[in-house]
């Protein structure tokens, strides 16, 4: 099966509504893309969230592969970096049946500096293969709704930067929370267990 | 009492207050002036750098005068039916959502029908708003409301602090039978707790920037930035009680009332 990138994957679930139902009728669309969403499922948000490369799409567009999600900004000074540092050590612990088989989504909290283009040069900067990386802009309503929905806590510190919590999200291939790692880790050890148990439930 | 209570009002000029009291019903909403106030939370002037106490300036904003009733909230799940009780995500809203009625549509009784809608979710609450082409107030801008500009601050402290001690569970009776405050806001305290819009903003301390994070949302230990008026006990039971939900809580004691641009 091809695997999709935010941005078709946006264009199949927005732009081209007809085109999607084409494509789940040749199995090419995303595992269960037909099927309603969990009601828990954080892909029952509807904001839009636009990624690097400038396509814009639902948090839905992510459904179909198994996703590891943390809100942070990219001007931050000390926690981000090692909300980063876990979803690397994540991805690089990976076993080799899932390489390219989960997604990693830095979701923004910062509506106002990090764009589009400053969240390319960030991805760019840290070598996250845009293969395997999102990185999603999103208004102040999008960053709220989805902060809640993460039960991630955030706040404008006053000197330009946030207060937040630290939360890596496990999501099954519909959205439904699957395991939440509170506070940056010298080891995600944990998460990965989860994650490759929750790979070994998903068909 | 109520004669002191009107007759301070008339003192400070806020005559208008009596005027907005028809309007309840109909979840009329009044502009609340810019101004100054003093947050309970102390905040960090620069980073790292000791909290301290400040004033901050609110822009004007609309504020709805009274909390959001049942019979109010019943006419927007008839147009909205994803937000009726057998029909709402769990991501929106927990079990328990809208528990003190009936069923979809109906109240438990006619004066239920003027009661402040309870049991409804953040994200339930976010939606009536919207629906309304209006939002749900910052903290910021609810705790200026009830701050009132210093106005019968004893007042709000006192009925605060009756309306604690009453038992778990009670109906919390109809809206707009108190005078309205300084600025024409009725229940602001007394019926229900109401959410706002970023209520889990404020149960952030420096363990969240901890590496090795513990998971302790508190609020109220010495950790945090601290607050400006350690004797205000009502404002430690409002910031504790925000910092303690999740957006998909529901509590038969928390309602909420819209907020707009003035």
């Amino acid at each position: 099966m091809a695997r999709f990138s935010w941005g078709l994957l946006a264009a199949l679930a927005l732009a081209a509504p007809s085109l999607a139902r084409a494509h789940d009728h040749a199995h090419m669309a995303p595992m269960g893309a037909a099927t309603p969403l969990p009601g828990a499922s954080l892909y029952n948000l509807e904001a839009l969230w636009t990624d690097a490369d400038g396509t814009s799409g639902p948090l839905a567009s992510l459904r179909g592969t198994i996703a590891v999600a943390a809100m942070a900004y990219t001007t931050c000074p000390d926690m981000c970096p090692a909300i980063v540092a876990d979803m690397f050590w994540i991805e690089r612990r990976l076993p080799p049946e899932l390489a390219g088989k989960v997604r990693f989504v830095f979701i923004s909290i910062d509506s106002v500096k990090d764009t589009p283009e400053r969240l390319k040069a960030y991805a760019a900067d840290h070598g996250m293969d845009p293969q395997i990386w999102t990185l999603l802009h999103g208004d102040d309503d999008a960053v709220r709704e989805t902060a809640a929905a993460l039960g991630v806590r955030y706040r404008a510190d006053g000197q330009g930067g946030f207060d937040h919590s630290a939360i890596i999200t496990l999501l099954d291939p519909d959205g439904t929370i699957a395991f939440q790692q509170n506070g940056a880790r010298a080891s995600s050890a944990e998460f990965l267990e989860k994650l490759e148990a929750l790979a070994a439930r998903t068909p | 009492m109520a004669r002191v209570r009107l007759a301070r009002l008339f003192a400070t000029g806020v005559v208008g207050a009596l005027s907005v009291a028809p309007s309840l019903a109909e979840g009329g909403d009044v502009i609340v002036p810019a101004g100054r106030y003093t947050p309970f939370e102390r905040v960090r002037a620069v980073a790292g750098g000791p909290p301290v106490t400040v004033s901050i300036s609110v822009p004007a904003f609309r504020l709805d005068v009274a909390p959001v009733t049942n019979g109010a909230f019943l006419a927007f799940v008839s147009v909205h039916p994803e937000w009726r009780r057998s029909r709402v995500k769990a991501l929106f809203a927990e079990r328990g959502y809208l528990v003190r009625w009936t069923d979809d549509l109906t109240l438990a009784d006619a004066p239920a029908r003027g009661e402040p809608v309870t049991s409804v979710s953040w994200f339930a609450a976010r939606a009536y708003c919207r629906a309304l082409g209006k939002r749900l107030p910052s903290t910021q801008e609810w705790e200026y409301a009830l701050a009132d500009q210093g106005r019968a601050q004893d007042e709000v402290r006192r009925i605060s602090l009756e309306w604690y001690a009453r038992p778990n569970g009670l109906r919390p009776g109809p809206v707009g039978q108190k005078l309205a405050n300084g600025f024409g806001l009725s229940d602001m305290v007394g019926l229900v707790w109401e959410w706002t819009l970023d209520f889990d903003s404020f149960a952030i301390t420096a363990e969240s920037r901890d590496p090795n994070g513990k998971d302790s949302a508190q609020f109220c230990g010495g950790a945090g930035a601290g607050v400006s008026d350690a004797t205000d006990y009502p404002a430690f039971m409002r910031y504790s009680l925000r910092a303690s939900l999740k957006a998909n809580y529901v509590a038969d004691s928390v309602g909420f009332r819209c907020a707009g641009e003035p």
